[in-house]
């Protein structure tokens, strides 16, 4: 008799941004070195995917500003992704993009098998809706509660406070540097950095995550967002809040 | 006497990743035979997985350790137990074992860490051992189960029918993470998944118990159960080996294994739907007048209209209902499903063939469905559940897709949505 025949699948790895494209997002070329980070960011988190082949890399993108919209609505494989340039103007409307991001967290679409995915907010300013309401909505839902969060503060105007509501709870007495607080980029290096790590080390991590023991322990390892342990950030950055390069932003 | 049992097969293959990136197996697997003081077998298998992050470092021995342990804690134990003595055993998988196994792995990697350069600069941290534990018995007259984590035990019966028994809880365990061994609460934790069922069990034929790495590799739990119905008939140990390495290849890249347990054919039980057989005619004495009987729960008694295939779905899971927890519990998304979208359910009943316990799902959301009191209770449990994902943080309830009367009454015994 010969092994059952049946159908296997690598697990999907959802991985999306949330980009603030509100007005201030065109001031000192921000939306420009937004723009232009994801898109160099792309062949490395190709190749990242190309090494990880039991994650199978799915890119997704929501812009918000007076309302969220997807601006790349369908989990496209990272491999096929050509990026669009967004486009800044409006308000900041962060609670309903995180409505709109709560709409695919579900189960379905969300697939049984799919590793926790990786939620990357990147914002240069304050929300001007029901942030809490959509936040709430949000973390609800068990995809969200399992996934790497992360956030980019870009320039000193970011709302450091509601970023770090998205991520969780920083772990108890962690000090110095730390990814699981918002990362402060105030200029396009260091912003390069930022979205670099996230879509390749990042993306290592989660593609080929070991087992954690249960947050039910107790133990060290179950704070918020310990479910992925997150890699070091780039070794030029001693602490988020230590920017290389000129303050622009 | 005959043994009850064949002498289980277990296979672990390193998972592709570990494979890849040079890291050890951390899974481990572990089949023994014991013989009692009554000179009958009990045999036993085993499987555990190292969790292997950097601060299971050592995880890979963790699990070795832990699947000897099992076996010294069986072996221990087994001389002042009579394998006739079912209820001694129920508490022993619930309690006393998990309590040996956890004393003995823990005696095991403290010596192991003491044999290391590092045991003499820094106390032992469990977890850097860290690892679950599946273990099953098999006696003559019944099997049991025990341990903690993230596997999967699933039950084969004699029509090849693969039902899940045993997994580990939402509560317990999250995205990635999964209980362990090395936690201060590992026997409670043990004793929740603990079981003992008679084999007066109609119809089961085989267990195929796994760690997460081969669920986790099929593209669905529908895949991992006919993989689990075949599987348990093979017999080529290298078969087994090929097609684990495919699989772990094809899929989720961890590592895997499986432990496989098989009836022994024995007189009397050479037709393998017999016992289905047997089952049919009770429940159509049941369904034909019998139902005074008290029995303490009502019977399955679908009505006169439903699908002979939803009826006949019924009438499977009501006939044991100790797996009906399992065999439901991993619909969840589908009744998600099921609350947003209405037509969903007019799809699944149209070609209730495809997937008779979804169709089962849709029948009680419309409130077709009547079946026995167990069956009713637990769909009872995961439609609120399912309510209560779709709430909203406000706490109103949605736009009302869900009609007053398919709520669980309040106060009452819980029934299956629009039942009664």
């Amino acid at each position: 008799m010969a092994f059952p025949n049946v159908r296997l699948s690598n697990r999907p790895l959802h991985f999306i941004y949330l980009c603030d494209c509100s007005g201030s997002m065109a001031a000192q070329g921000k939306m420009q070195a937004l723009n232009q980070a994801i898109r160099q960011s792309l062949p490395g988190m190709s190749e990242v995917a190309r090494q990880n082949p039991e994650a199978r890399v799915l890119v997704r993108a929501l812009r918000f500003a007076d309302h969220a919209a997807w601006h790349l609505a369908d989990p496209t494989p990272v491999e096929q992704l050509q990026w669009r340039d967004l486009e800044a103007g409006g308000i900041t409307a962060m609670g309903e993009a995180l409505e709109l991001l709560a709409s695919v967290l579900q189960s379905p679409p969300m697939e049984e098998r799919a590793l926790p995915p990786v939620l990357v907010l990147i914002s240069d300013g304050q929300p001007t809706d029901d942030f809490e309401g959509g936040l709430a909505r949000l973390m609800c839902l068990p995809w969200a509660q399992k996934a790497v969060r992360l956030s980019i503060a870009m320039g000193h105007d970011a709302d450091l406070e509601v970023l770090q509501q998205f991520i969780g709870p920083e772990p108890a007495g962690q000090r110095g540097r730390s990814p699981r607080r918002p990362l402060q980029a105030s200029n396009a290096t260091t912003l390069a950095q930022y979205i670099q790590w996230a879509s390749t080390a990042v993306v290592g991590a989660a593609s080929m995550p070991a087992s954690q023991v249960s947050p039910a322990s107790g133990s060290p390892s179950s704070s918020p967002g310990a479910n992925i342990p997150l890699p070091d950030l780039p070794p030029t950055l001693l602490d988020p809040s230590d920017d290389v390069g000129p303050l622009v932003w | 006497m005959s043994p009850a049992w064949g002498v289980p097969r277990v296979c672990s293959v390193i998972g592709a990743a570990h494979r890849r990136q040079a890291k050890p197996c951390q899974d481990a697997s572990l089949s023994r035979s014991l013989t009692g003081g009554d000179g009958q077998t009990l045999q036993l298998m085993a499987v555990a997985d190292g969790h292997g992050s950097s601060r299971s470092w050592l995880s890979q021995i963790g699990s070795e350790l832990a699947c000897a342990a099992a076996e010294q804690a069986v072996a221990a134990a087994l001389p002042d137990t009579p394998l006739a003595d079912s209820r001694a055993w129920r508490q022993l998988l619930q309690r006393d074992l998990p309590l040996a196994i956890q004393r003995r792995w823990q005696a095991a990697i403290e010596a192991d860490w003491r044999r290391r350069p590092e045991g003499d600069q820094q106390p032992l941290q469990t977890v850097t051992y860290g690892c679950t534990l599946g273990l099953v018995l098999l006696a003559p007259q019944w099997w049991g189960c025990t341990g903690l984590g993230d596997w999967d035990l699933v039950g084969v019966s004699a029509g090849g029918e693969a039902n899940l028994l045993s997994e580990e809880d939402d509560d317990t365990a999250a995205g990635e993470a999964t209980a362990s061994l090395c936690l201060p609460q590992a026997v409670a934790l043990c004793g929740q998944r603990a079981c003992l069922e008679a084999l007066a069990t109609p119809g089961l034929q085989g267990l195929v118990l796994s760690t997460d790495g081969v669920r986790k590799s099929c593209a669905s739990d529908a895949d991992f159960l006919a993989l689990c119905s075949q599987v348990v008939a093979l017999e080529d140990a290298g078969e087994l080996q090929r097609g684990l390495e495919q699989i772990t290849s094809a899929g989720s890249g961890d590592d895997v294994s499986v432990a496989i347990a098989r009836r022994a054919p024995t007189q009397g039980r050479g037709s393998p739907r017999r016992p289905w057989r047997a089952g049919l005619i009770l429940l159509t004495l049941v369904g034909a007048g019998l139902g005074a009987l008290s029995l303490g729960q009502r019977p399955a008694t679908p009505p006169a209209g439903l699908d002979p295939v939803v009826a006949q779905e019924v009438q499977r899971l009501c006939a044991d209902p100790t797996h009906l927890r399992a065999n439901l519990t991993p619909r969840r998304a589908q009744l998600l499903q099921l609350l947003r979208d209405p037509a969903a359910a007019q799809r699944m009943l149209a070609s209730p063939a495809q997937d008779p316990l979804g169709a089962l799902l849709a029948a009680s959301r419309q409130g077709q469905l009547r079946g026995c009191t167990a069956l009713e209770q637990q769909l009872a449990r995961l439609w609120g559940e399912a309510r209560s994902a779709t709430q909203p943080p406000n706490g109103k309830m949605p736009t009302p897709a869900a009609r007053s009367d398919e709520r669980p009454r309040a106060g009452g015994r819980p029934t299956a949505a629009g039942s009664r």
